[in-house]
């Protein structure tokens, strides 16, 4: 059943419900031309908001303190190959209420993929961004600093916290060449940083990845050869120690593969769950199609 | 040679080498060459190196395989079913939702806008790069002058915020590194303008997120969302919950809370139930928590953590008992009150004479509440159990005359028989996988012995609940004695607890057709027979495995085997079967007071069994109950003759001799309960009240000749029927007494109730309500005026509460009539005004027959016929519509 088509100029490259109400359903969109927009979809002909965000294209947005999901204002990230991150809050118009930008002089990253998280009260949230050259950067919305950066060496295509809501718990960020890693935030060491666990899933890109919204240990994860793979992490028996000077350091789990499929030769770039449907998702791949899936017997994992 | 990839030796690509190869990299290359088929195509060997390896590393990745998503052809019918109709009915749903007004932009929306936290201080540049942070910061915290156009934008209350989030800047700053130990979760949500349908989905979110940190074991976490889920809805999942996470943290007291929030909403919840159960027992109210396990138990009769919970708890009671008998909340319950405490009263007796049948004990009391909510199936497993235990008795006599055992593991098996009677099963199973071991280590020359631990042991799993084990060890205790009877029917138990019907159906055949006689075979064949056909509809038969057939030789077997001492056996057990049927069914007839049917039931009990001192003291407070003195003393003797120490029994006496007004000897029981027990509440009550009486009784021979009267008065009483009763009320200055004297109404009410009625004045609705039941059971009017006369009538209807029935009217009304108008019609006046007040009170009157009214209106003629100042005439005519006369 199709509703409805709207085309608009620009292309768009990705698209967030997660700063809007339940009740108003505004839809922003991040496009090539670094433009975000937001939408309502029963009026599309203008936006409701606007701004010229970036100065090359939004290759990824997220969105918190929508859907009832976190504490505190909606507000939006958008990451652009221009380098930056910006986070806006559709109240304020045409200047973002952070900038995370390169210190002139630096040589500036392709900055792939944004998520928000730790927005568990109204005060804490932070930011994540994975860049081309492997860089993962968490920045502080709180305390406005950068609190902890690592590198996974091939490009990060997809961050996201298991919730953005609660106190950090896991991070999982895919890369280019097929891997992903679990990190464990809930334990941050002085100069280790936080624990992880990495992955090889498949010989191919990991486009996404996606924690089912009803169990925030399973996620699935989709792949250039057109595959999707359903993890579980499991948590260690101890989630920190103390290191030799007494500082507490956290301990990874480990990942287990639950099922894989593979829909298509062309990559999947794209992925979701239903937040009502436990189990169903869906998935948008190179091959122009959209699919639908179900995931049963979530419930015995 | 060796292969293109990798170069491995093509000798390596054979069945021997993958066989002996652990080395699962080298393996996994193999794999790969193997399915690249560069080497040649050999989906055998393929397969082969894959179990290899799958053996050796069940996650190795080389074993992950593309997969194509599965399609309904993937499923069985049945299943495509679910998902489908699953599927179906939240589209429906979905779609239903969509046709309601959700849309509703009103002012809804403003007002959650207004409880939106401040715009982020705006423009904040963040370095992305941690080196230059420190030199970034600074030159962010510089006071950059603003130019006019900045100025104009100036917000003061941004501005504000911004130096607000300053200040927590700071602070978090400091604190930055050594992270907040526990973050500040907010407890309550706010929901101003919120949707239901917005509140449903916050709730449950929350809630899942609660189980999520609960899952990972951050309790403290847990609790907070679970609370922020009820700040928006309050639901029993949610409070259900949070009571195990608050119990995990040993939070007792708002665990307590919860659980009992969630027993409002759903009484029977049986997950509240089993976490108040652990609340009480760690409180230590052993007594409550034996309450919430019964009922879970009632519920669901299978239910083994419940079992093994009460298990444990009774035995930490009995443990208790004898230092801290004081308070103690069950011995007091155990004499108290007959109607809730047969149980207890039970257990207590049977662990002390019957020494190991606690387990027993527990299931005849479980098997009564079973019965009562009628739920035939655990009535029945109960007795299966029961049976059980009884060959487990017998076995356990035969066992130590089993000459064939080697003596250190026929020591280890009596300690473990020792250990499985006194309910101490893990003991037991340790026991007697000492016994085995040791069997097995002398090698198998005895399969009749070593059957006979495997069954034995195979019963300490039952008891525990451990059903698998058991059923396993039953399946070697068979291998090794094909066709014995205990472990079949063990087994059958086990398997019918886990749900596993067809198997258990087939064990029980199979020992039916051992023996045909065991009764608890047979029922539960027949039960689950029902259930089989519940759940596979008619042809439930063709789905069940063969059932094997017993040889002729197995059946003889059977009573050869070493196992069981005699013939007779079954028959003693079905004696002591249908004793306790008997026994059940009295104690029931007690429960709903029938003491008449309770008396018969305990009497064919004894015909079965004259040892049991249960019996004896429980008929012996039937006789108490029909006014039966002398046939209540007798009683009591003959369990003192079996037993010279049972307090029960003692009590029992001593109420009796009261009855029988041979004060001394009812002086003297009593006295030998407390020294028994000196925490014994109502046998010091009644030992005082006893000794009044005494005293009374010789005091008034030589007293006075008002009390001389008084006295003759109250011994004809005690024999009276109604009238002379009423006569003796209606004589003035007992009456006046009464009134006058607080303590010679304490002192004679009693006395003339000859009975233990004791009517002291009401403090509180629950000791009024039992006053009045008192009274309403033995019709006894005068206790009832008395009880009236003592009453402030303005605190009737509080007293009352919402207790007001027919039959309680009708006595206020009949004692009212009978002995106090004449006495004090204001009095009545009063009662009659404040008893239109209570609850209930216009339900009552719409429900009195023809006959009934006519006695309101000669109360009511009686009034106006005696005049008072404390009413007029109008006031009685007003009174009189409120009764609708």
């Amino acid at each position: 059943l199709f509703l409805k088509k709207i085309e608009k100029a620009k292309p768009l490259k990705c698209g967030t419900f997660g700063a809007t109400s339940l009740q108003q359903r505004y839809f922003a969109t991040g496009d090539f031309g670094g433009n975000l927009n937001i939408w309502n979809l029963e009026a599309p002909e203008i936006p409701v908001y606007s701004v010229k965000g970036h100065k090359e294209i939004i290759n990824s947005i997220d969105g918190v303190g929508g859907l009832g999901i976190g504490e505190g204002a909606p507000e939006i990230v958008t990451g652009s190959r221009d380098g930056t991150v910006k986070v806006w809050d559709p109240r304020q118009k045409d200047t973002p209420v952070a900038n995370m930008e390169p210190v002139q002089g630096e040589s500036k990253r392709d900055c792939w993929t944004v998520a928000f998280g730790n927005a568990y009260n109204q005060e804490e949230r932070v930011v994540c961004a994975g860049y081309d050259n492997g860089d993962i950067k968490l920045f502080d919305l709180k305390t406005m600093s950068l609190r902890w950066e690592t590198n996974i060496k091939n490009g990060v295509c997809s961050v996201e916290f298991d919730r953005k809501d609660v106190n950090m718990n896991k991070l999982v960020a895919t890369s280019l060449e097929g891997k992903f890693h679990v990190f464990d935030m809930r334990t941050q060491h002085p100069t280790k940083g936080f624990a992880s666990v990495s992955e090889k899933a498949q010989k191919s890109t990991i486009w996404q990845v996606r924690h089912l919204p009803q169990n925030r240990d399973i996620f699935m994860t989709s792949g250039g050869a057109g595959s999707l793979h359903l993890w579980k992490y499991e948590y260690p028996a101890q989630r920190s120690k103390k290191d030799s000077e007494g500082a507490e350091m956290g301990v990874a789990g480990s990942v287990s593969l639950l099922q894989n499929v593979t829909l298509s030769t062309q990559p999947i770039s794209s992925l979701d769950w239903s937040p009502d449907k436990k189990g169903l998702c869906v998935c948008g791949a190179f091959d122009q199609t959209v699919r639908v899936l179900i995931v049963t017997k979530l419930n015995k994992v | 040679g060796t292969t293109k990839t990798y170069q491995i030796p093509i000798g390596h690509l054979d069945y021997k080498f993958i066989e002996k190869c652990t080395d699962v990299k080298h393996l996994e290359k193999i794999l790969r060459v193997l399915r690249s088929g560069e080497e040649g195509c050999y989906p055998e060997l393929t397969l082969f190196c894959e179990k290899r390896i799958e053996h050796l590393d069940p996650r190795s990745r080389a074993l992950r395989k593309d997969k194509p998503a599965a399609t309904a052809s993937d499923f069985t019918a049945e299943e495509w079913k679910t998902i489908n109709g699953e599927l179906m009915s939240w589209v429906t749903e979905m779609n239903e939702d969509e046709k309601k007004p959700q849309f509703l932009r009103t002012d809804t929306l403003h007002e959650r806008q207004d409880n939106l936290p401040p715009i982020r201080c705006s423009s904040s540049c963040l370095p992305a790069n941690q080196n230059k942070k420190l030199q970034n910061k600074q030159r962010n915290k510089k006071n950059i002058p603003r130019d006019y156009s900045e100025w104009d934008k100036f917000d003061v209350e941004k501005e504000c915020s911004k130096i607000d989030e300053g200040c927590e800047e700071n602070n978090s700053k400091a604190r930055f590194f050594s992270r907040p130990s526990l973050p500040i979760i907010e407890k309550k949500i706010d929901t101003t303008g919120m949707t239901m349908k917005e509140k449903v989905f916050i709730a449950t979110r929350e809630k899942e997120k609660g189980n999520e940190a609960f899952a990972v074991g951050d309790y403290v976490e847990a609790v907070s969302y679970y609370t922020r889920s009820i700040s928006v809805i309050p639901t029993a999942a949610a409070y259900n919950n949070k009571a195990q996470a608050e119990i995990k943290l040993q939070d007792w007291d708002s665990a307590l809370q919860d659980c009992e929030k969630v027993l409002d909403m759903e009484p029977g919840n049986i997950k509240a139930l089993m976490r108040r159960a652990t609340v009480h027992n760690q409180l230590q109210n052993y007594q409550a928590a034996i309450e919430d396990l019964n009922k879970v138990l009632c519920v669901e009769p299978e239910n083994a953590i419940a079992k093994k919970n009460l298990l444990e708890i009774e035995k930490k009671l009995k443990g208790l008992m004898p230092v801290s008998e004081t308070q103690g909340k069950g011995k007091r319950i155990l004499i108290q009150d007959i109607e809730d405490s047969e149980g207890d009263e039970e257990r207590g007796e049977n662990t002390e004479e019957r020494g190991g049948s606690k387990a027993e004990d527990r299931e005849t009391q479980k098997q009564k509440e079973s019965t009562e909510s009628g739920l035939k199936k655990g009535t029945s497993q109960k007795k299966t159990q029961k049976h059980l235990s009884d060959h487990e008795g017998a076995g356990s006599a035969g066992g130590g005359s089993s000459a064939s055992l080697p003596p250190t593991a026929a020591k280890l098996k009596c300690e473990g028989n020792e250990l499985f009677k006194s309910g101490q099963f893990g003991e037991a199973v340790l026991k007697y996988s000492e016994a085995i071991e040791y069997v097995m280590g002398l090698g198998e020359q005895s399969p009749d012995d070593l059957s006979v631990l495997y069954s034995n042991r195979a019963a300490c799993y039952l008891k525990e609940g451990n059903c698998s084990d058991c059923i396993q060890d039953c399946n070697r205790a068979l291998e090794l004695q094909p066709f014995s009877l205990k472990p079949l029917l063990r087994r059958a138990m086990a398997n019918e607890s886990m749900e596993r019907y067809r198997q258990a159906y087939i064990d029980y055949k199979t020992v039916l057709q051992i023996d045909s006689s065991i009764q608890a075979a047979n029922d539960s064949a027949n039960r689950i027979t029902k259930t089989l056909i519940d759940q596979d509809g008619p042809s439930w038969r063709e789905k069940l495995p063969p059932i094997p057939v017993v040889p002729v030789a197995a059946q003889l077997h059977r009573w050869d085997g070493g196992n069981f001492t005699s013939d007779s056996k079954p028959r003693c057990e079905k004696a002591e079967e249908k004793f306790k049927t008997l026994k059940n069914e009295g104690n029931e007839f007690v429960k709903k007071g029938k003491y008449e049917e309770a008396v018969n039931k305990y009497s064919e009990c004894m015909k079965l069994n004259t040892e049991e001192c249960t019996i004896y003291t429980n008929r012996a407070l039937c006789y108490l109950k029909l006014y039966k003195y002398e046939e209540a003393k007798q009683d009591c003797d003959h369990v003192l003759q079996i037993e010279d120490s049972n307090i029960k029994a003692f009590y029992r006496r001593a109420l009796a001799y009261k009855g029988l007004q041979n004060y001394q000897a009812s002086v003297d029981d009593f006295n030998r309960v407390l020294l028994i027990d000196p925490n014994v509440l109502e046998a010091k009550k009644e030992l005082e009240e006893v000794t009044q009486l005494l005293n009374l009784h010789s005091s008034a021979v030589a007293g006075s000749q008002q009390k001389q009267r008084k006295k003759i008065t109250i011994q004809e009483v005690t024999e009276s029927d109604e009238q002379e009763e009423r006569q003796f009320v209606t004589s003035e200055d007992v009456v006046t007494d009464h009134v006058t004297s607080k303590e010679a109404v304490q002192n004679s009410v009693p006395l003339k109730t000859s009975e233990k009625l004791r009517i002291s004045e009401p403090s509180n609705a629950y000791d009024f309500g039992q006053i009045i039941n008192a009274v309403n059971t033995s019709k006894d009017k005068a206790a009832c005026a008395d009880l009236l006369t003592i009453t402030d009538p303005k605190k009737l209807p509080v007293l009352l509460s919402n207790k007001l029935e027919g039959e309680i009217f009708l006595i206020f009304v009949q004692s009212l009539e009978y002995y106090v108008v004449g006495k004090d019609p204001g009095l009545v006046y009063q009662h009659l005004f404040y008893l239109s007040k209570a609850e209930r009170f216009k339900v009552v009157l719409a429900l009195l027959s023809k006959n009934e009214k006519e006695q309101v209106q000669q109360l009511f003629d009686l009034l106006s016929e005696t005049q008072n100042n404390q009413y007029s005439l109008e006031d009685l005519e007003s009174l009189k519509k409120v009764y609708e006369l």
